[in-house]
């Protein structure tokens, strides 16, 4: 099942490549086809996902559900063992709703694909195998396979920023293959670590299989990672190092101050469908690693740098939150609240109570689907006019009603308005955030207040742009050839949208909709992290 | 009361009450432009039908509850629910009765508005929000209507959004309640951390886990959770300024005058007789968590708002503004009500008070209303909400005047009216609370008196200088041209009076203690009689009517006060204390320079450290590019050329003459001999 919503894409991608070029005009329908069928097979999962505590997955193998454990290499090392790599895929709580927002998110990208006019089959293959790839991290157990779809990530999007980006593609694409390509070196340092220190118990071979490390049981003892030796490296605990190391290679994808700089300047440059994937999906493994990589197999080193972990999440939150006022540029603007609200996910699981991680969860999956609709609506506006300078504009909401009403929506949904996803994620990362100094005492309450201001500041610049923009009278910077050009949103666009915002707001009002399904894991993840 | 069909009966009829009007917003957007108005009327007069069964059903019994599960978070199930007690169907009846007059008024007061649809779809949306926020039962589930209420008035005010004072407008007022908000927020936080639970009877009821949680050593107890005291009073006052911002009290209530560039139908509705009140409610429903401290705070809060609005007011000339700054003074009472404890007195000024605003602002829109189309009809140019050029209304408008002047009396409290029973209520209760207090708050029942006078005399000022002073741009018999607003506007004025008067409150005109409404809130049943409950109503009317007959003397009879613009005082009320330069001076730029100070740094420290670390890589490359060339290519070239040389020497001698052979020969097996005898 897993292995069909991971390979559908690329065995479509070689399909592209072999297909004549005259059919290229119907390379979008067959990359749409491909993300509703992924999509049909998420729902289906997620329908028929099992939420019992006996499911919950996390640091518990047999829990885990939709397991496909194949031995991939295997190789005779002599007196060191073998080498044991397997294709291990599974989901659980905190992986299934990723393949929902997954699919969706990449159905909407296709949808915002439309616009791409030049080297269709180049473009498209790249984008299935990208989403191959995404697929494949956020169901991949084995360390190695994840690193391995982690890498492949990389490629496409270079070269889909490099060629189909803006005026500065290049210096955009380069800037961030090599920002994420540093954190990912040093991950693979602490992966051969962590092979040679974990043991699977029922062969007695190094193995990289990422449930296993989460044992501490299972560490050869004298080996560098083992949590009983406690070894230290380079004066500092071999285990805090690791959990850095590691850290910083999801923290530059998440992103985090200081480590994010390369995604205002990819999000301008970037095409509008590359923008959708990237904020609503490529930040999103970096959370999502650091729960199921950070947290799970150091759960040790992880508690004892809570506090900076929250500190970084504040920052992060007001920090982006003070940058996006001070933009001109909608997309910058829109990049840069996207590192404020990818805050709240740091700061939800920095407190490590139910709330927080809960909350941090839902948030994923909240902005993923309210970035990619930003990021599309920015697109529109862009593909119409090729402007996206918010002087430019003024009083659209009165020729283009329909978008106005889609922008509010966004926009109010961004700003934590409640009946939408975003409130009550960053309402439950803050409550677990003040909650923790009386459960674990791991942050103090300061922090969840400090962070609640970056809710006001996050009204103050999705107003403020609301009003410069849509309202008034109109005024536009190009004029009458603006005016005829800036149509309403038509029927493809709104088939793009109007999921997300259904996402949005069905999530606002039932969270259970997905708290539900995921309580079990998180509760069993603060169990093992909280230990 | 008992059964499980009854409460699933009431249930359904409290949810129809919410979801009726969402049901306008919904249809009205989906595609029922046209008729708009009609649905919008239906929905929501069958929600008032339905909110009176329930205030019948209700009122003074058992408090209904009924709760759903909502979602789960690790152990703790988050409910949603319905509570009905008795300031719930109050609150109900208020708001969907107050709603219905106002659709009706709006049928004509909107006609022609090229957006109309919106703007019932708005006001559906206004009334799920602000009746959903009465009867839910958690923090949670009133947090998400109170945002609602204010996204809903972000669109009321906004409605002329191609106005640019308007959309600011709006975006002030969601911010400054984003404001509130964040405190609301901190206090659900710090209610969830103690108590893991959000419910509000459970917290706040009778033996509510608020009541059972202790204070000792410095610490706030409940069960196993405990947390340093001060939070207990940082959660008063964080959800004291929810209510703040909602409720537009000192310092955060610079939203509403500005709120005025709304539809005036709006501002009665909202921001006059419901929304507004949203803030006094919350403190109703929570009022367990203030602790004495935090109840200082907001009396003292609450009156100096009442005293500065009132001062704001007494200089206004736009007539909107002036009625705004009126309900931030009259907010003011209740709230310094609340906070003396005058639990009952507070709501009841709420009820009173709601009818009463409604009608003035009313009555000043069927007023603008006129005279823009009068303005419309001649082509002239002229502001039609400023009291300056209005004069003399009273022939062609008497209606509209009889309502004002009805209303007016009710705000100032005069005998007969339903202000008298309300405001008084609290004066009385103020100063009995003050008898046992000390310092401050000994004059605060002084200031409220004082507050009183002034009220009378913006209030009168408003009405002498519309209906009756001499007109200022028209004459006297061009201004009788101006007629009164269509019946439908002008029946609406009239139910609206009749529910200034007593009668709807209390068999008894001069006794607050046997109206209904305080009856059922009160929980001291014995009258308490002392000196205050004759000798303030007399003070205060003594004083009201004085008041009133000296305006009468200035603005009908004479010309009005000419004030020199140079009067320090006169200037700081006019200018509204300057508190909206010094917000501006104090936090809009200074947020907007540090937000721009922080880009500057985001790309000329951070991303130029990184960029600096580029090139400081590239500088590397260059480094060991030189190394490799130079040393380690040179080195294999060296080698290369030492062959070369070598070979090149050794190339000598093979010289093919055999002499040169021996000779080399000779010298090797020489040297070899020589190196052997040495060693």
């Amino acid at each position: 099942m897993l292995s069909l919503l991971i390979f559908l894409p690329l065995v479509a991608a070689l399909l592209i490549l072999v297909l004549p070029s005259r059919f290229q005009q119907q390379y979008k329908y067959i990359t749409l086809g491909v993300s509703l069928i992924q999509f049909v097979l998420s729902l289906f999962i997620y329908l028929k996902f099992n939420s019992s505590s006996l499911a919950a997955g996390i640091s518990k193998e047999s829990q885990y559900q939709l397991v496909e454990k194949l031995p991939w290499i295997r190789l005779n090392l002599g007196n060191i063992g073998s080498l044991e790599i397997d294709y291990f895929l599974g989901i659980d709580g905190l992986s299934m709703p990723f393949l929902i927002l997954s699919a969706l998110v990449t159905f909407v990208a296709t949808l915002a694909s439309w616009e791409i006019k030049t080297k269709l089959k180049a473009y498209f293959s790249l984008f299935l195998l990208l989403n191959t790839a995404v697929i494949g991290v956020f169901c991949a157990l084995d360390f190695f396979l994840f690193y391995i779809f982690y890498e492949l990530m990389l490629l496409p999007l270079y070269f889909l920023i490099g060629i189909w980006g803006g005026i500065r593609r290049e210096y955009a694409a380069i800037k961030f293959f090599l920002y994420t390509l540093f954190g990912s070196v040093f991950m693979l340092l602490v992966i051969i670590g962590l092979y040679f220190s974990v043991i699977n118990p029922a062969t007695g071979n190094h193995t990289f299989n990422m449930i296993l490390m989460m044992d501490p049981a299972n560490y050869s003892y004298g080996s560098i990672f083992s949590a009983i030796a406690d070894k230290n490296l380079f004066g500092i605990s071999a285990r805090l190092l690791a959990f850095i190391v590691l850290f910083v290679a999801f923290a530059i994808k998440v992103p985090i101050v200081p480590l994010h700089t390369w995604l205002p300047d990819a999000h301008v440059e970037a095409p509008t469908p590359v923008s959708i994937i990237l904020a609503g999906l490529l930040l999103k493994v970096g959370g999502y690693g650091i729960i199921r990589i950070c947290y799970s197999i150091f759960p040790d080193a992880a508690m004892q740098s809570a506090w900076w972990i929250g500190l970084i999440g504040v920052v992060s939150i007001l920090y982006g939150a003070l940058n996006a006022l001070a933009q001109t540029d909608l997309k910058r603007l829109i990049a840069y609240s996207s590192v404020s609200h990818m805050g709240f996910v740091l700061l939800g699981i920095a407190s490590s109570t139910t709330e927080g991680v809960s909350g941090a969860m839902l948030q994923m999956i909240s902005h993923g689907g309210l970035s990619a609709m930003l990021f599309f609506l920015v697109g529109m506006i862009y593909d119409r006019v090729h402007d996206r300078e918010i002087a430019n504009f003024r009083g659209l909401a009165e020729i283009m009603p329909q978008f106005t009403a889609f922008v509010i929506i966004a926009f109010f949904a961004s700003l934590g308005l409640p009946g939408f996803s975003a409130f009550m994620a960053e309402a439950f990362s803050l409550i677990g955030a003040f909650t923790s100094e009386q459960v674990n005492g791991l942050l103090p309450r300061w922090m969840a207040v400090a962070a609640s201001i970056g809710i006001l500041l996050s009204a103050a610049y999705f107003l403020w742009t609301l009003q410069r923009m849509f309202f008034g009278q109109t005024r536009l910077k190009g004029g009458e050839e603006w005016l005829s050009k800036l149509s309403d949103v038509n029927t493809r666009e709104k088939f793009a949208l109007i999921p997300l915002a259904a996402l949005a707001l069905a999530l606002g009002i039932f969270p259970s909709l997905l708290f539900d399904k995921m309580n079990a894991s998180v509760l069993a993840f603060v169990q093992l992290i909280s230990g | 009361m008992e059964g499980l069909e009854f409460s699933g009966f009431v249930g359904i009829i409290s949810l129809l009450v919410i979801l009726l009007p969402l049901l306008s917003f919904l249809l009205i957007l989906a595609g029922q432009k046209g008729r708009g108005a009609d649905l919008a009327l239906i929905n929501i007069s069958l929600t008032f039908i339905l909110s009176v069964y329930l205030f019948s059903l209700l009122w003074n019994k058992q408090p209904f509850h009924y709760q759903i599960p909502w979602f789960l978070i690790g152990g703790i199930e988050f409910k949603a629910g319905i509570l009905l007690n008795n300031l719930t169907v109050l609150m109900m009846i208020l708001v969907s009765g107050i709603s219905v007059l106002v659709h009706i008024y709006s049928r004509i007061y909107m006609k022609g508005d090229p957006n109309i649809h919106r703007y019932w779809a708005y006001l559906g949306l206004f009334c799920f929000s602000m009746l959903g926020l009465v009867i839910s039962d958690n923090l949670l589930l009133i947090y998400l209507f109170w945002e609602l209420v204010g996204f809903s008035s972000f669109l009321l005010i906004g409605f002329w959004f191609t106005r640019h004072a308007a959309s600011q407008a709006a975006q002030k007022a969601f911010i400054m309640n984003r404001i509130g908000d964040i405190g609301f927020l901190l206090g659900i936080m710090i209610i969830f951390s103690q108590f893991q639970t959000l419910d509000i009877s459970a917290l706040f009821g009778d033996n509510g886990l608020m009541k059972e949680s202790r204070i000792s050593e410095g610490l706030w107890i409940s069960g196993s959770r405990q947390i340093p005291e001060v939070w207990l009073s940082i959660a008063g006052i964080a959800f004291f300024m929810g209510a703040m911002a909602k409720s537009a009290q000192f310092p955060l209530h610079t939203w509403l005058p500005d709120a005025m560039e709304g539809p005036t139908s709006v501002s009665s509705l909202i921001h006059a007789a419901t929304m507004v009140a949203a803030g006094v409610f919350l403190i109703a429903r929570v009022y367990p968590v203030f602790d004495p401290f935090v109840l200082n705070i907001m009396v003292c809060i609450g009156a100096f708002t009442a005293f500065m609005a009132a001062t704001i007011a007494l200089t206004q000339n736009d007539i909107k503004r002036i009625l705004a700054y009126s309900t931030i003074s009259q907010l003011g009472f209740m709230v310094m009500a609340l906070g003396i404890g005058a639990y009952s007195e507070s709501i009841f000024h709420l009820a009173t008070h709601a009818f009463f605003k409604c009608l003035l602002f009313l009555a000043a829109g069927s007023v603008i209303h006129q005279l823009h189309h009068y303005r419309d009809k001649l082509g002239l140019d002229f502001d039609c909400q400023d009291i300056r050029i209005m004069g003399g209304l009273r022939k062609g408008m008497p209606i509209a005047f009889i309502g004002m002047c009805l209303a007016s009396a009710a705000l100032i409290g005069l005998p007969l009216s339903s202000g008298y029973l309300s405001k008084d209520a609290i004066l009385i209760t103020a100063f009995e609370w003050a008898e046992t207090r000390n310092g401050i708050f000994k004059i605060l029942p002084y200031l409220l008196v004082l507050t009183s006078w002034l009220t009378a005399f913006y209030i009168s000022r408003l009405v002498f200088k519309v209906f009756l002073a001499q007109p200022k741009l028209i004459s006297r018999e061009q201004t009788e041209q101006i007629k009164d607003a269509p019946n439908q506007m002008s029946y609406v004025l009239i139910i609206l009076a009749f529910f200034c008067s007593f009668i709807a409150f209390s068999y008894n005109p001069a006794s607050f203690e046997s109206s209904w409404l305080w009856n059922g809130f009160s929980s001291a049943s014995i009258q308490k009689v002392n000196i205050y409950h004759w000798l303030v109503p007399l003070i205060l009317n003594i004083g009201s009517l004085g008041l009133l007959f000296t305006t009468y003397k200035i603005y009908v009879k004479s010309d009005g006060i000419s004030i020199p613009d140079r009067n320090l005082l006169y200037r700081f009320s006019k200018r509204e204390w300057y508190l909206n330069e010094i917000y501006s001076y104090l936090f809009t730029v200074p947020v907007e320079k540090f937000s721009r100070a922080c880009y500057w740094f985001d790309r000329n420290f951070i991303d130029a450290l990184v960029l600096k670390s580029a090139s400081l890589v590239g500088v590397l490359s260059g480094i060991t590019y030189w190394f490799d060339r130079t040393l380690v290519d040179g080195l294999v070239n060296a080698t290369g050329t030492l062959a070369k040389w070598i070979g090149r020497f050794s190339r000598n001698f093979q010289t093919g003459k055999l002499q040169h052979y021996l000779i080399t020969m000779l010298l090797v097996v020489l040297s070899f001999f020589i190196l052997t005898y040495f060693i």
